[in-house]
């Protein structure tokens, strides 16, 4: 009998895990209300007097396909765990930021721009030891092409 | 203000990157005096030397610099220094035309009389990883790579659909463009002896190359490349003097990142919160416009443009944001042919980053290069047809680096 991997994220500090609904990991400043993903120690608001620093938020789980593309070549070492085909997408998220990320499907019928996707916590690869978890949208509505 | 003008420049050849080649410092200091040497200057006549740092890969992680960073100086040891002051520039791809403008304005402030602009580059092959170092992991850029598999390219192909979907086109209409772009790039690489690739290609054939992330074909994609490049600056007194035919720098803008881009920006997790810009692309635009306003001129004043094509959609984007017009007139423009040597807006007629591979941070050295050789008339069989006044050179690198020049005959 296999034992069971450890679930483990690929970078610590993007998303929350574990979690039974993991959310991205984001800060505003208190002083603008400037929002970031990453979180990040400073605002980047080039207007901000920058006299408190930012807080940690969770980000919106649910955003916008602001656009995607089907990754057809293979990555070499070390990142060849990133096998074609692969989506990336694009996604608008209500806080006013795009945020970049692995799309659940590759099935262009399925995507389209301005559709609604949201955040799920996904296998990446696993080794011997550990399972590698990533951040993935995946669309929550029908396409109408 | 001292008004300043290129005296002279020199490329070599573009060749297959990521091979131990002749030393790079051997190539740079060739290509260095032979931009001198048709300036009829000597080093010594040489206030500064402003280099590029190259994209060189690391050889091993327990270097903690690499000689690279030093060119300026190692270059003027070789060929003869007097104490001339060297300055090392790096800004990713658009580093050349930040050495450049750094040139030009120790120039025309008066701080300097003569520089020469130089880089090298023997870039890595294939996709670009931005893995962070063991020593610094910088949590915003250092890894989308690893956690997403985002590579340039696919920055590139969500930019070109977005494009096609905010003109209510179907994705298959840019493809085609893009494909269009490619082709006439390569007609004028054919006849560019310093271009890597010489072959011309149909619409057909590059349709027919593997999809890398759609919409981006592969041959839509700039190969990387190994070259080097040298250009000789001097205030426009002195620059009359040692040619007949002084090239004036109208402008040289540097461009950097906008924190309210709308556009995902290489090689960034997201974009910046707060208010954002009404069109993507404006800190593309707002670099030319900068030059535009330094030269006291306006988009229809341009004759040609020489735009960093890292990919065929960065053509077609450096066009709408130079010309500023309804996206509609850069397509018009393009299916009609009105890009070629003979065309209304002739754009890259170095055969461009298509032709020529980019030598990463060498790169807008070739299109400053092809411009100079444009407005003296001496291009050869790519030299346009129309008569030629002003020139543009737009230059794009990762992380928000930007440069726009305006170049200017002046005789």
């Amino acid at each position: 009998m296999s034992k069971e991997k450890r679930k483990v994220p690929i970078v610590d500090g993007l998303f929350t895990w574990p979690s039974d609904e993991p959310r991205l990991i984001g800060s505003r400043c208190p002083v603008c209300g400037s929002v970031q993903f990453p979180k990040s120690n400073v605002c980047n608001n080039p207007d901000c007097d920058h006299s408190k620093e930012p807080e940690q938020i969770l980000l919106s789980p649910e955003g916008t396909l602001y656009s995607y593309t089907i990754h057809r070549y293979d990555l070499r070492p070390p990142f060849d765990y990133h096998k074609a085909p692969y989506a990336i997408g694009a996604v608008e998220l209500p806080e006013g930021i795009i945020v970049v990320g692995r799309l659940t499907t590759t099935d262009e019928e399925k995507l389209k721009i301005g559709m609604k996707v949201r955040l799920k916590v996904g296998e990446l690869y696993s080794d011997g030891e550990n399972a590698y978890l990533t951040y993935f949208f995946e669309p929550v509505e029908e396409v109408r092409k | 203000m001292t008004e300043s003008a290129i005296v002279s420049a020199a490329i070599t050849e573009w060749t297959a990157s990521g091979e131990p080649t002749p030393s790079l410092m051997d190539r740079l200091a060739s290509v260095a005096v032979e931009a001198l040497r048709r300036a009829k200057l000597r080093p010594r006549d040489v206030d500064a030397v402003i280099a590029t740092t190259t994209a060189l890969p690391f050889d091993n992680p327990s270097f903690i610099t690499i000689s690279a960073q030093h060119f300026a100086h190692r270059l003027a040891s070789k060929i003869g220094s007097h104490g001339m002051k060297c300055i090392n520039v790096c800004g990713a791809c658009a580093s050349t035309a930040i050495a450049f403008a750094t040139a030009d304005a120790m120039i025309k402030s008066g701080y300097i009389k003569t520089a020469l602009v130089v880089g090298a580059d023997n870039s890595p092959r294939g996709f670009y990883y931005q893995a962070p170092s063991v020593l610094d992991a910088d949590l915003a850029t250092g890894y989308p790579h690893k956690v997403v598999g985002i590579t340039n390219p696919s920055y590139w192909a969500m930019w070109a659909r977005r494009r096609a979907y905010e003109m209510g086109k179907p994705v298959e209409d840019i493809k085609e463009l893009m494909a269009l772009v490619k082709v006439i790039h390569s007609e004028y690489g054919a006849r560019n002896p310093y271009a890597r690739y010489r072959k011309v290609f149909t619409v057909e054939e590059v349709l027919k190359s593997p999809v890398v992330c759609d919409p981006l074909h592969l041959y839509m994609i700039s190969a990387t490349s190994s070259g080097a490049g040298a250009i000789v600056v001097a205030d426009m007194e002195r620059a009359k003097k040692l040619t007949d035919k002084p090239v004036k720098i109208a402008a040289s803008a540097i461009g950097g990142p906008l924190s309210n881009e709308p556009a995902p920006r290489l090689v960034h997790f997201a974009t910046a919160g707060g208010g954002r810009a009404v069109r993507p692309f404006t800190e593309w635009r707002r670099v030319i416009e900068e030059a535009y306003k330094q030269a006291g001129i306006t988009a229809e004043d341009i004759d040609i443009m020489e735009v960093h094509d890292t990919n065929c959609f960065n053509t077609i984007n450096w066009i709408d944001q130079a010309m500023g017009w309804e996206r509609e007139e850069t397509d018009k423009l393009i299916r009609k042919g009105e890009i070629r040597h003979n065309g209304r807006l002739p754009v890259n007629l170095s055969g461009g980053t298509a032709s020529f591979g980019e030598a990463v941070q060498c790169q807008a050295l070739m299109m400053i290069h092809e411009l100079f050789l444009q407005l003296r008339g001496e291009a050869g069989e790519r030299q346009a047809t129309k008569k030629l006044r002003v020139g543009l050179c737009t230059a794009y690198g990762a992380y928000g680096s930007y440069g726009a020049i305006i170049v200017e005959k002046a005789w």
